[in-house]
């Protein structure tokens, strides 16, 4: 089994480097197929071990030392127990799927070999993520997907920036500075935590860090616990630091579909996951988590209602679960966030690659009031976002009913009565953006140029490719009580009170009924076509929502343009006009007193003789005054 | 092989001699063949070296005026030994990737020459000897700056002797006075290094003797606000002085303070880490403004060498084993990394002329390979984990964070800092589209710049999966030295302060 | 009587004439006179202070100058005498080539 391990965990890797030999030169099929390949192979090793795990119980291998200095040592050490197991399986599970779509969108692409080498390069930063036995061993793939993400988005880095009335000015290579950057705040956060955890308990082995975590004082727990949540906020895009996420989506759609679904921005939850020992310590910090997931629930909900960017409207989409993840994370409800999570990356991975689809079709055209009427000659496509949207939606029997629904039951049942009630809003306002979206593309008569695109369904192994996601977003619900059995072995088991089991239905009725009416009001709104309503789009609240409400001209203002100008400023008048003209001055007040004095040395003897006698004057004086002065003091 | 370090060091000594009767024509040849026996010689002394043995090893002694306790004494432990091996490599890629004309074997026989002093530092176990050492660095350098330099190289070059100089007559003056307390304690004269750990000194005197200390090794670190001679000898040195200057020459400093600070002055060393850790601090933040708002690439590494030095004097002032291990392995892979990047500019430089970051852009699609090096050694410079540089940095701060949690949040900004200007300089200079007709023809890495390259590339990385073989050996001496300063130390503070670790480990 | 005070004031009188001779005239030569009278300013001080005090040391050293002060003469006027043949005066004002 251990070898399993390392083939789950390697297979990627040997992938990315094999596609890197081919990284300079032409395209080259080759590169998709055999990382395509052993990505399935990964998959078939995490389905394996997944039954393993199942039936027998977690594995823990050690690979070998890495770091080591004073009492710390850190090993390579690998875990997969329910919870990394779950996430590997999903993980390479749709990055499989990925990869094979890869092969198709980035067809006529000059860098393909080296796109699929940082394609599996992530995944393998992703499963050191989840499968690591410790916390710095995380810490690795947390930065490794920083780096991946880093690459992947700034895939085009051709592109030259262009100034958005949004933004200050993006292209690919801007937003993936940004996510960097906005992603190392966080990391520092989490290194913070680590050290904290380290100089407490002398470990950063899980298990040993959650054996010994009890007894350490409350104020302590409660540190680790808030800067291991700002790591999470960073990699899950949390407000403030969510920026980042709606510009990633300058990379190719893949690439979004990647770190929406699998590999990055589920991070964040599954540390707050893996860390429920910590967490359960701190009600305090749980609860303040689950406030910022409701509030970025519907926070992000709010910006997709009015945006225009087809990819955009699925990035704050992927923001607003995420929050409804947190919430019920923070809640003590681990094993329903986990199973939102994965609810949640089929049916986003799903999104994207439709999204991706129109997008081929239309000739990279994003903005869905340039669109509609595809449903004619995109029917798969249709047919595979209908089907993710209405999931997202959280529609009966679909897989994102379950997961929704059960989170709103646990802020219910929690007596959190105001969370419940904003999520239950928002789960209206995401039926409404995802089927505003739906409509606006596919629906309406046709709002494009022929000349501009022709829209074609894409290739045949693409559209089949599609299908286990399309199927476990539809099915993956009826798995959620074998789903339960099997995380709560190692997570807390969560269990309803009495009184929420009573009146459970009336919540899911209460619940559907919000989102269907959500799908109705955009059908009445956008089901016949694009209506365009001057008077709304020039009205503040609608100005706000579509600028994101400002937050990215503000940071521009306030971190990005004073930093810039204090920098020049530390440079140009502290560095060099006084650090420096001090150093240059003591060297200048040498150099000119020897100038002056210079003028002693005329050359001629008569004047050096009075220098010399005023000399020997002087000292006659001194040895005068200093023999008075030591009489006097005798 | 007893006398191994003598002929580690006098080896380029006399090969440099021997250098002025070789053939113009055939000196890059020589000079490469020095550099590599002299690699090769260091590589065998990590062979020999017994990894278990935290103590001195290979310790040679003959004495040179007995009347004043002056002895040619030199040996290495875990801590010098590495850098030792780094300075070897650093010069071997130096000439490899050298790429001047004029005066040539001036050049080299000059770089041979300043290979014996680097390794004569880190050797020395005798406070004169590793003065001689430490000043005859000062001469080479002078030389080529001052001759192969750019438009300014005369005021850089003197700027840089005159500074560093000053400081280090402070430091001997500290020395000298050292000895003369040791006179008076013991009645005989001794300038051994490891005769002055053992005297025990009050913490009045030793308060003096730290700041003299320091201020000799501060300026050669530098450490803000002595730094200001750095950007200028760096702007105008030609690539291989900037390499050498940036890989060896500033470890002296932060060598010094492992090497004599700490086991000398334990006590005023732990009383004043606050004072350093401030303007560590602001190197650290600072510098890396500074270095944001650079124009000039080069000057962009400049500084951001001042920053990362920062994090390698906190990891020394953290006084915990995990703290001066990480220290010392940032100053090898800063070593590395920073002379990596400083090659790096030199080949745009010799193909462009220029530094200027807005002559360039999208160079990524001109120059993939250059772009690849350049992406790994940038990563690695920011500290990504599975580099090079994080395993020191992690370790730095993870050590300082025992003494101060919040000191370390605000040098742990580098992280952060490290990554704007790093990435802001990686994607004005090979994103966006090809906008100047000079770039659009350039050249790739020839054969001669990926033999500099590809080892460092490959250090970089191996030395980020499994830095053990390094670690452990660099750990070993440390603890002795925690240790040692545990015992030395007579404040209370200084007592707590000093951490022991139990820990004790081999490589396998 | 003629006390030790006299003899020093003398010396003290001679040493200023001197030293004013130093101080004021330009001809190398004057110069040269002037020194002299300066050194045996000091021999009398030494005379008459090992005279006082009965200690022959003060005598030797006199002595000592006397002979130090002929060889100097001997060695300077030399070197007047090769100054005069190759620029043809004595005057200081034109021997400034240390000018700095």
């Amino acid at each position: 089994m251990e070898n399993l391990v390392y083939i789950a965990l390697f297979a990627p890797l040997v992938g990315s480097i094999f596609a890197a030999f081919y990284g300079m030169s032409p395209k080259n099929i080759i590169t998709g197929i055999v990382t395509s390949a052993l990505l399935f192979v990964s998959f078939v090793a995490s389905a394996i071990l997944l039954n393993h795990v199942m039936t027998v119980g977690p594995i823990h291998v050690r690979m070998m030392d890495w770091i080591m200095a004073g009492d710390m040592l850190i090993p390579f050490g690998f875990i997969v127990d329910q919870v990394s197991v779950t996430m590997m399986t999903m993980v390479t599970l749709i990055s499989t799927i990925i990869h094979i779509y890869s092969n198709g969108y980035m067809e006529h692409d000059k860098g393909f070999n080296r796109f699929f080498s940082y394609l599996s390069l992530f995944v393998f930063s992703m499963l050191i993520l989840v499968m690591s036995d410790n916390f710095l061993g995380l810490f690795i793939g947390w930065e490794g997907v920083g780096v991946c993400s880093w690459l992947l988005i700034g895939f085009w880095y051709h592109k030259p920036d262009v100034t958005r009335d949004i933004n200050p000015s993006i292209s690919p290579s801007w937003a993936a500075n940004e996510a960097f950057i906005m992603n190392r705040i966080a990391d520092l956060g989490m290194l913070v935590g680590i050290f904290l955890i380290y100089w407490n308990l002398g470990t950063l082995q899980y298990d040993e860090v959650f054996a010994s975590v009890g007894p350490l004082e409350n104020d302590l727990v409660f540190w680790i616990g808030i800067t291991l949540f700002i790591g999470a906020m960073g990699k899950s895009a949390q407000f403030p630091l969510h920026t980042w996420l709606a510009d990633a989506m300058e990379g190719p759609t893949p690439v979004s579909a990647l770190i929406h679904a699998a590999t990055m921005v589920t991070a964040g939850v599954y540390l707050v996951i893996r860390a429920n020992p910590i967490y359960d310590l701190i009600p305090d910090v749980g609860y303040l988590i689950a406030v910022v997931g409701t509030f970025v629930a519907i926070f992000a909900a709010s910006m997709a209602l009015v945006n225009r960017d087809l990819k955009r409207i699925i990035a704050y989409s992927t923001l607003s679960q995420l929050g409804y993840m947190f919430a019920a994370a923070g809640l003590g409800a681990y094993w329903v966030a986990l199973f939102h999570l994965v609810a949640h990356a089929f049916f986003k991975s799903l999104l994207f690659l439709g999204a991706g689809n129109v997008m081929h079709a239309m000739n990279d055209q994003l903005d869905i009031f340039k669109m509609g009427g595809l449903k004619k000659v995109m029917r798969w496509t249709y047919l595979y976002m209908g089907v993710a949207s209405l999931t997202l939606a959280g529609i009966w029997p679909l897989a994102g009913f379950f997961s929704k629904d059960t989170i709103l039951e646990v802020a219910f049942n929690e007596h959190t009565y105001g969370i419940w009630f904003i999520l239950w809003i928002t789960a209206g306002l995401t039926a409404f953006y995802s089927f505003r979206q739906v409509f606006l593309t596919f629906h309406g008569t046709q709002r494009y140029d022929d000349a501009d695109a022709h829209p074609h369904e894409v290739q045949k192994y693409v559209l089949i490719a599609l299908i286990p996601l399309a199927t476990l977003a539809v099915i993956f619900g009826g798995f959620m009580d074998t789903f339960k059995t099997f995380t709560t072995t190692l997570l807390p088991a969560y269990e309803m009170s009495e009184h929420t089991h009573h009146i459970a239905w009336m919540l899911i009725a209460v619940t559907s009924a919000i989102a269907i009416s959500g799908i109705i009001f955009a059908y009445l709104r956008y089901g016949k076509g694009l209506k365009r309503n001057e008077k709304l789009e020039n009205s503040l609240p609608y100005r706000v929502l579509s600028n994101q409400y400002y937050i990215p001209i503000l940071y521009d203002k306030v971190f990005s343009k004073p930093y810039a100008s204090l920098s020049k400023f530390s440079w140009q008048v502290v560095d060099q006009r006084i650090v420096d003209a001090t150093v240059d001055g003591i060297g200048g007040i040498i150099k000119s007193t020897g100038d002056n004095t210079r003028r002693m040395q005329t050359g001629n003897l008569s004047d050096y003789l009075k220098w010399m006698a005023a000399g020997a004057l002087l000292l006659v004086a001194i040895a005068f005054l200093a023999f008075k002065l030591t009489q006097g003091a005798n | 092989m007893e006398n191994i370090l003598s002929i580690l060091v006098f080896f380029p000594l006399v090969a440099g001699l021997l250098g002025f009767l070789v053939d113009k024509n055939s000196i890059r040849v020589y000079g490469i063949a020095v550099a590599s026996i002299e690699f090769i010689l260091s590589l065998w002394l990590w062979m020999l070296f017994d990894t278990s043995n935290a103590g001195f090893q290979f310790v040679e002694m003959i004495p040179l005026v007995p009347d004043f306790g002056i002895s040619y004494y030199v040996a290495v432990d875990g801590i010098s030994l590495f850098i030792i091996i780094m300075a070897t490599l650093m010069t071997l890629i130096g000439i490899i990737a050298l790429n001047i004309e004029k005066n040539i074997k001036n050049l080299i026989i000059t770089l041979l020459f300043l290979e014996v002093a680097m390794i004569g530092v880190f050797v020395s176990l005798d406070a004169i000897i590793f003065y001689l050492f430490w000043e005859f660095s000062l001469v080479p350098m002078l030389y080529i700056i001052g001759a192969w330099g750019g438009e300014r190289r005369i005021y850089a070059a003197v700027k840089f002797f005159l500074y560093t100089f000053a400081g280090s007559l402070i430091m001997l003056i500290g020395m000298l006075y050292v000895a003369y307390v040791y006179h008076s304690v013991s009645g005989a004269w001794s300038f051994a290094i490891t005769d002055w750990y053992a005297l025990v000194l009050p913490f009045e005197v030793e308060k003096y003797l730290f700041w003299a200390f320091f201020i000799g090794f501060a300026i050669k670190v530098p450490m803000f606000p002595f730094h200001t001679w750095l950007p200028y000898a760096h702007g105008q040195a030609p690539t291989v002085g900037s390499v050498i200057l940036a890989a060896v020459l500033l470890k002296m400093g932060t060598y010094g303070f492992v090497r004599f600070s700490l086991p000398m002055f334990p006590d005023a060393s732990v009383a004043y880490i606050m004072p350093v850790a401030i303007l560590a601090l602001i190197m650290i933040i600072y510098t890396a403004m500074v270095a944001y708002a650079q124009e000039d690439m080069k000057q962009v590494i400049a500084y951001s060498s001042v920053s990362h030095m920062g994090v390698i004097i906190i990891g020394t002032f953290a006084m915990n084993a995990e703290g001066i291990t990480g220290s010392i392995f940032l100053m090898l892979s800063h070593g590395i990394v920073s002379g990596a990047l400083f090659l790096l500019v030199g080949s745009i430089y010799d193909r462009r002329h220029t530094k200027l970051m807005s002559e360039f852009g999208g160079l990524a699609s001109v120059m993939p390979k250059y772009a690849l090096i350049y992406g790994i050694m940038l990563m690695a410079s920011v500290g990504l984990p599975l580099t090079i540089g994080f395993v020191g940095e992690y370790l730095s701060l993870v050590g300082f964070f025992k003494v101060s949690p919040t000191l370390t949040v605000l040098a742990g900004t580098s992280i952060i800092l490290g990554a704007v200007y790093m990435l802001t300089l990686y994607k004005r200079t090979f994103f966006g589209p090809v906008t100047n007709d000079a770039n659009k023809k350039l050249m790739d890495l020839d054969g001669k710049e990926l033999t500099a390259l590809v080892p460092l590339v490959a250090i970089v990385i191996w030395l980020g999966i499994y830095p053990k073989p390094v670690l452990v050996p660099i750990d070993n001496s440390v603890k002795a030295l925690t240790s040692f300063m545990h015992e030395k130390a007579h404040t209370p503070k200084a007592k707590a302060t000093i951490l022991v670790s139990k820990t004790t480990r081999e490589v396998k | 009587m003629i006390g030790l005070s006299h003899y020093l004031i003398l010396s003290a009188i001679l040493f200023s004439i001197g030293l004013v001779g130093v101080l004021r005239r330009r001809n190398l030569l004057m110069l040269f006179f002037a020194t002299e009278i300066m050194l045996n300013a000091a021999n009398i001080a030494f005379a008459a202070i090992s005279s006082h005090y009965n200690d022959l040391s003060g005598q030797m050293f006199a002595f000592f100058i006397v002979a130090v002060a002929a060889s100097e003469v001997a060695v300077g006027l030399g070197l007047l005498i090769v100054l005069h043949k190759k620029y043809g005066t004595l005057d200081l004002d034109n021997f400034t080539v240390m000018k700095g």
